[in-house]
């Protein structure tokens, strides 16, 4: 197979039907080429969706409350549900291994003014916690911290937004900000990557706010990210036990689907990596069908290659080649024109989404690229095909019977 | 060195079938220079195929060096062509994209010689065949009997038991075909048989026993005056 001579007849062959060759090897390398290309989109929309669902951490779950559907152990249905600070140390207490951050969350919405600048703005009083699970991002100053939960200091982060309509180019930090008559003083401003409603939030600590409302301990919900190395398995079961748990807690029937509402980020993850895998699997077939074609295409040419080189064939057999000689001349040309031919194909893709990849803005598509394994499935099938390329034709040429190739000119 | 007994064989063509060669017996001693005599559709083709191991028979025996050659696969005649036969054609049957040196180191290759072996044994029977300062070039860069003569070289490249040419001369002129036969007595000379097919009269005339083919079957089968005097 590695003989130097019938490389020399491969590339004789080659030399002397340039346009031949490069016809067969087009087909091939239009096929991979599409192939490459196929995969590297659905990639790229995979990256997409991630980069969409990155906004909040992809571990996180949200719970809120609502009325009771079912009346239970003695309650009437809608009851309304209230989560309290108690909840949060219940599920800090109860599941350490599981939780990796978790905070309440007490929504309002508050009129804030900064000299003669007025605008209404929803607040999410939290703990310092609330940043990672959101991915909030500190443009200057910081986050809340322990000391201004423990010591319910009136402190404030505001969004990038904000800081735009009420400070316009002055630096809003350590300024005084008064929100519904009381002073906060600025110590963040943040950005977010979701979107310009997430940057005209006010985050004020959630122990300010709840003395703030007269001394409630209540908070509209708990945001919580899990253990990021937990599987996808283990993420769903443990958003159900958290749900079983919450509802013995507040004597809700547990069928009661109405009372709480967790949501698991994990869930939508799954159901957009099903459908990129579903992408994927459907961009393999389109690929394959089209290389498929090409293969056809080397195959033809090959037949007529052996039926212009009958005589040749013949010549070599009365001189004691041996059936099996031809067939490795015939199927060696073949993966070599098939290779060769591929790579140049896979190359010219993987540039051209080298080159337009990083210009393609756009929500739905991101950083579209190819991966190590694809490259190696694609040699293989282009070897593979090579072979069966050759094949027939080979087969063919080894039952050229000498005499008849001898007569024919 | 060739034994033939009561070889028959025909080509089925459509519901018949055409008995071309009808109960040969032929025995050729190593050494010997023989020529097959015959017009066209004689059958003389067909034998010298039958001989090449190009064509199988349907009956009789056929002993190739004291070997009866019967269910013969491809692979099998191959061997057995390369090792014991070489084939002189009247188109030459070079290849026509490699070198003369190429052409004659041809046979070598399917036996298995390494390469600087075969570059070096091809040259030589280039050199015998007075080609040697052509050795690089084309077919289609040599004359007619330039290219014969490297086909002959190739022939002998391998040292095999017998030569078989089949009309050697035909696409020649006469001097030049003289000195292709010049060749072959000389090649027989040194002991090799030769095995030559023709319809010219002054061509099996060179050789040393004439066997007459006529419709399948033997009708004369002499020694030459030359060979009678020598």
């Amino acid at each position: 197979m590695f003989d130097r001579d019938i490389w020399a007849e491969i590339f004789h062959s080659i030399k002397k039907n340039k346009l031949r060759t490069f016809l067969t090897g087009f087909s091939v390398a239009w096929g991979i080429f599409i192939l490459v290309l196929l995969l590297a989109s659905v990639n790229g929309m995979k990256n997409g969706f991630t980069s969409q669902f990155n906004d909040d951490a992809t571990n996180s779950i949200y719970i809120r409350t609502s009325v009771t559907t079912m009346a239970y152990d003695g309650f009437e249905a809608y009851r309304a549900i209230q989560f309290t600070n108690r909840d949060i140390e219940y599920i800090k207490g109860n599941f350490k291994d599981e939780v990796e951050y978790i905070t309440p969350r007490f929504s309002n919405g508050v009129t804030a003014r900064y000299k003669k600048e007025t605008g209404r703005y929803p607040v999410r009083a939290v703990s310092p916690s609330h940043q990672y699970i959101e991915k909030t991002l500190i443009q200057s100053g910081r986050f809340l911290n322990d000391n201004d939960i423990n010591n319910k200091l009136k402190v404030v982060v505001i969004g990038r937004k904000i800081k735009e309509d009420l400070f316009e180019d002055e630096d809003p930090l350590g300024k005084t900000l008064i929100v519904n008559n009381s002073t906060f003083r600025i110590i963040g401003v943040f950005t977010d990557e979701g979107n310009d409603r997430e940057e005209r939030f006010l985050y004020f600590p959630v122990t300010t706010m709840q003395r703030l409302y007269s001394n409630t301990d209540k908070i509209s919900m708990i945001l919580l990210t899990y253990n990021p190395k937990f599987s996808f398995a283990e993420a769903i079961n443990f958003s159900e036990t958290l749900e079983i748990v919450l509802k013995r807690r507040h004597k809700i029937h547990p069928d009661d689907q109405g009372a709480i509402y967790l949501n698991n980020n994990a869930e939508g993850f799954s159901d957009v990596t099903n459908f990129t895998n579903m992408l994927n699997y459907i961009s393999v077939g389109v690929g394959l069908l089209i290389l498929l074609a090409g293969i056809i295409g080397i195959g033809n040419i090959l037949v007529f290659i052996i039926k212009e080189r009958t005589k040749e064939i013949g010549i070599r057999k009365a001189l004691g080649a041996r059936p099996a000689q031809i067939i490795n001349l015939v199927i060696l040309e073949s993966v070599f024109i098939t290779t060769i031919s591929g790579f140049g194909g896979m190359l010219f893709a993987m540039g051209l989404i080298a080159i337009v990849g990083p210009n393609i803005k756009s929500d739905a598509f991101a950083n579209p690229s190819v991966e190590l394994s694809t490259i190696i499935i694609a040699t293989v099938i282009l070897v593979v095909a090579g072979v069966l390329a050759g094949l027939i034709p080979a087969i063919k040429a080894a039952k050229v019977r000498p005499i008849v190739a001898l007569n024919s000119d | 060195m060739i034994k033939i007994e009561n070889l028959h064989k025909s080509y089925p063509m459509g519901k018949d079938s055409l008995h071309v060669l009808k109960g040969l017996n032929l025995h050729i001693k190593e050494g010997e220079f023989v020529s097959i005599m015959g017009s066209s559709g004689s059958g003389k083709s067909t034998l010298l195929n039958i001989v090449g191991l190009l064509d199988v028979h349907d009956e009789g025996n056929y002993y190739l060096n004291g070997q009866l050659i019967e269910n013969l696969d491809e692979k099998k005649a191959a061997v057995l062509r390369n090792k014991f036969l070489g084939f002189v054609f009247q188109s030459f049957n070079l290849i026509t994209y490699k070198t003369a040196l190429e052409n004659v180191a041809l046979p070598l290759y399917y036996k298995g010689v390494g390469r600087k072996e075969r570059q070096k044994t091809a040259l030589e029977y280039l050199e015998k065949v007075g080609l040697k300062d052509w050795a690089g070039h084309l077919p289609s860069e040599l004359s007619g009997g330039q290219k014969q003569r490297v086909a002959i070289a190739r022939a002998l490249v391998t040292q095999p038991k017998v030569v078989l040419a089949d009309e050697p001369t035909g696409a020649l002129d006469s001097t030049t075909s003289n000195s292709v036969m010049e060749m072959l007595k000389e090649i027989n000379r040194e002991g090799m048989t030769v095995f030559v097919i023709t319809h010219e009269e002054e061509i099996a005339e060179e050789t040393d026993r004439i066997v007459r083919l006529k419709d399948g079957v033997i009708i004369s089968d002499e020694l030459t005056n030359k060979k009678a005097t020598v």
